[in-house]
């Protein structure tokens, strides 16, 4: 192995290979070190249940395609990935047999909901194409640029006096919930089910206050939801071609055990097996910030302060996801199909969350370490992507939002109750569609939240996102405000993981806008800055 | 009064912009390279169908150093910002018919360049957008806004 890199990036997920990615195309000399066996962190497909049948681990859904600068500045098409942007994007079956259906047409998506209220389906058109004119103007000036502060964005908004000149877009969405913007704008319980669970799914839990004020945004790429062919994983292996083609070099089983920092500067890291690199430019962490700051560095080599907080005022979600993955003979028929026949092709469904109330009794449930009555929401990415199961066949995906820690038994309760739970969410997604007995499951393994933690360490406490997403921990002050411009206290050490703005989702954000800060410290032309 | 889209003209836009923020504190630092590109739709007599005309404007210290129409991007010309639109939209906001910001936050104007800067300096780029479209005794000999058949 080499010694000496220019600069030395701390995991292999999308975010490290990202940036590594742009500073080796920058003529940088880099190495990404990866803790793992492979390259990806969350953009992980394992053959969980059967050979052939591959299954993404974490990331799913890749919502940011063809927004994120990087996609096209790294040529990930042209490194072989495929995308699929799913006909029938995402529906809701509801417990009398209804369903409801978001299409990559937003006439459709319309007309499915007229069923429900027409007033609702003209008042979400009306939202829809006031978001999407405007989400270009929102991921420019909230995604991809290092964060401004609430406080900035708002006057701003009232400067420009966009409260009077949109319907939706308003700087009061600052002291509101999703619920609460929902209840203003929509009627019909069904159709405010589905776009709150919409919201969480993003991560963005729709009792929380505050969140309104990224609903827009939500809302203006609802149907922008993309299938990697082939697994998640073919987009962390694109990035590592992209690092390898312009000089970079990955290394798995790299475990970082420090930063060696000399006289207040990063200049290398050293590995559980003894080695050290040294960097001669810079060290960028893309996991979480607990492990950078506490467990790479030495306490005295951060102000105390720095350090209290982060030991105790990082927020993580109170809620993460139990996910069942199966391998199955039969794709699912729903029993709503009578109502709304595309439902049997819709590449996620929401099963049973009728109400806001619904949800909101979930999370109550969920935060107090109870496991909800299942009503989980299920993906086939088979019915878009063949190539994920052997011929005929289909893989599946159950995700259930659930606590990290079990009340009474923590954590480690996960250990005992998995299957069992599983059970319980496959026989709820039965209830839905009949067909999925024993006869067309084949096989099927429950993923916890202990597994998720245990797999990738950044997820702590099994949070898939690296840090809550409220209004206290976005923008510039995510994941603190000493940290929320990617920069530590420590010369020549950032923090470009999904801990830092925007959040975490295969956003490419976090690396992206590191990646301005570092270019301008370092001086290195932003080629990338085509505008 | 000046012909909409002539030398002269720029130059009175350039004026009416410099007249309107000379009052204001706190001009952004530092020099913006903007282009703004007017696409033809059929409907502006003012550029073709299928044509663009694109300007090059320099602000300098928040003031308009200069304003002057380019044939596509120059080599060696960094831009900090790209407004893209169509002839009748850009004719509107001359004419005081659109909102600028309307039109931002419609899509009808893609915007590129470091949003934040806009968003810190909103107030001077209010103020500049309203000497654009209100600033200019602007003449149309080819025809004036809203035009038959368009929006």
């Amino acid at each position: 192995m080499r010694k000496e890199y220019d600069a030395i990036i701390i995991g292999a997920g999308h975010n490290g290979l990202t940036l590594g990615a742009y500073l080796a195309r920058s003529g940088l000399d880099v190495v990404v070190l990866e803790r793992r066996h492979e390259e990806g962190g969350g953009l992980c497909t394992e053959e969980l249940t059967r050979e052939g049948f591959l299954h993404n681990v974490h990331a799913n859904y890749h919502t940011f395609v063809d927004l994120a600068p990087p996609v096209a500045d790294l040529d990930v098409r042209g490194h072989g990935v495929e995308y699929v942007r799913p006909e029938v994007q995402m529906a809701s079956i509801y417990d009398d047999g209804t369903a409801l259906l978001i299409y990559d047409d937003l006439d459709r998506t319309c007309e499915s909901m007229s069923r429900f209220s027409a007033e609702d389906a003209e008042t979400f058109r009306r939202l829809y194409t006031e978001a999407h004119g405007f989400v270009d103007l929102l991921l420019g000036t909230l995604m991809y640029r290092p964060p401004m502060s609430v406080k900035e964005l708002t006057r701003a908004l009232a400067t420009f006096g966009v409260e009077d000149k949109t319907e939706f877009l308003s700087v009061k969405l600052r002291r509101e919930s999703i619920n609460e913007f929902l209840d203003q704008h929509f009627t019909d319980p069904r159709i405010k089910a589905h776009l709150a669970f919409h919201g969480a799914i993003c991560g963005y839990t729709n009792d929380v206050s505050g969140l309104a004020i990224g609903y827009p945004l939500l809302v203006g790429k609802i149907d922008n939801w993309h299938l990697c062919v082939g697994g998640s994983h073919r987009l962390a292996h694109a990035l590592w071609r992209d690092l390898a083609q312009h000089g970079g070099t990955m290394i798995s089983d790299a475990e970082v055990s420090r930063i060696v920092v000399d006289d207040g500067r990063a200049v290398g890291v050293r590995l559980s097996s003894g080695e050290e690199l040294t960097a001669r430019k810079l060290v960028a962490s893309t996991v979480d910030v607990e492990q950078t700051l506490l467990e790479f560095v030495e306490p005295s080599e951060i102000p105390a302060e720095l350090h209290s907080k982060v030991s105790n005022e990082i927020q993580h979600k109170d809620w993460t996801l139990f996910s069942v993955h199966l391998a199955m003979a039969e794709a699912p028929q729903y029993e709503a199909a009578a109502f709304e026949p595309d439902v049997d092709r819709a590449w996620v469904v929401n099963l049973g969350y009728g109400s806001l109330d619904d949800l909101n009794d979930d999370w109550r449930t969920v935060r107090g370490g109870g496991l909800p009555v299942p009503r989980p929401n299920a993906a086939v990415n088979s019915l878009y992507d063949p190539t994920d199961a052997p011929e005929g066949c289909y893989t599946g995906l159950l995700r259930q939002f659930a606590p990290f820690s079990l009340a009474g038994s923590g954590p480690g309760g996960w250990e005992g109750i998995g299957r069992h739970y599983g059970e319980r969410c496959i026989e709820a997604w039965r209830r839905f569609a009949p067909n999925m007995n024993d006869d067309a499951i084949i096989d099927w393994v429950p993923f916890t939240p202990l597994e998720i933690s245990q797999k990738m360490k950044n997820m702590v406490r099994g949070d898939w996102m690296m840090g809550e997403i409220t209004l206290d921990n976005m923008l510039d002050e995510r994941p603190l405000r000493e940290l929320g411009q990617y920069r530590t206290p420590i010369e020549g050490l950032y923090l470009a993981g999904s801990t830092q703005h925007p959040h975490g989702f295969i956003t490419f954000g976090p690396a992206y806008n590191a990646l301005q800060e570092i270019a301008a410290d370092l001086d290195i032309d932003p080629w990338w800055q085509n505008i | 009064m000046a012909d909409v889209y002539t030398p002269d003209w720029y130059a009175a836009v350039r004026t009416a912009i410099n007249d309107a923020v000379s009052d204001l504190a706190d001009l952004p630092d530092g020099d913006w390279m903007v282009k703004v590109e007017i696409v033809g739709d059929g409907t502006s007599p003012y550029v073709a169908e299928g044509d663009e005309r694109h300007f090059l404007i320099r602000i300098d210290e928040g003031r308009c150093d200069w304003y002057r129409e380019v044939d596509g991007d120059e080599e060696g010309v960094r831009l900090n910002y790209r407004f893209r639109g169509s002839a009748s939209t850009f004719d509107g906001i001359a004419d005081s018919l659109v909102d600028p910001i309307d039109a931002a936050l419609s899509g009808e104007i893609k915007v590129k360049g470091d949003m934040r800067l806009l968003m810190r300096h909103a107030r001077h780029v209010a103020v500049l957008l309203e000497a654009y479209a209100q600033g200019v005794d602007t003449t149309w000999p080819e025809g004036r806004p809203p035009y038959e058949g368009g929006d």
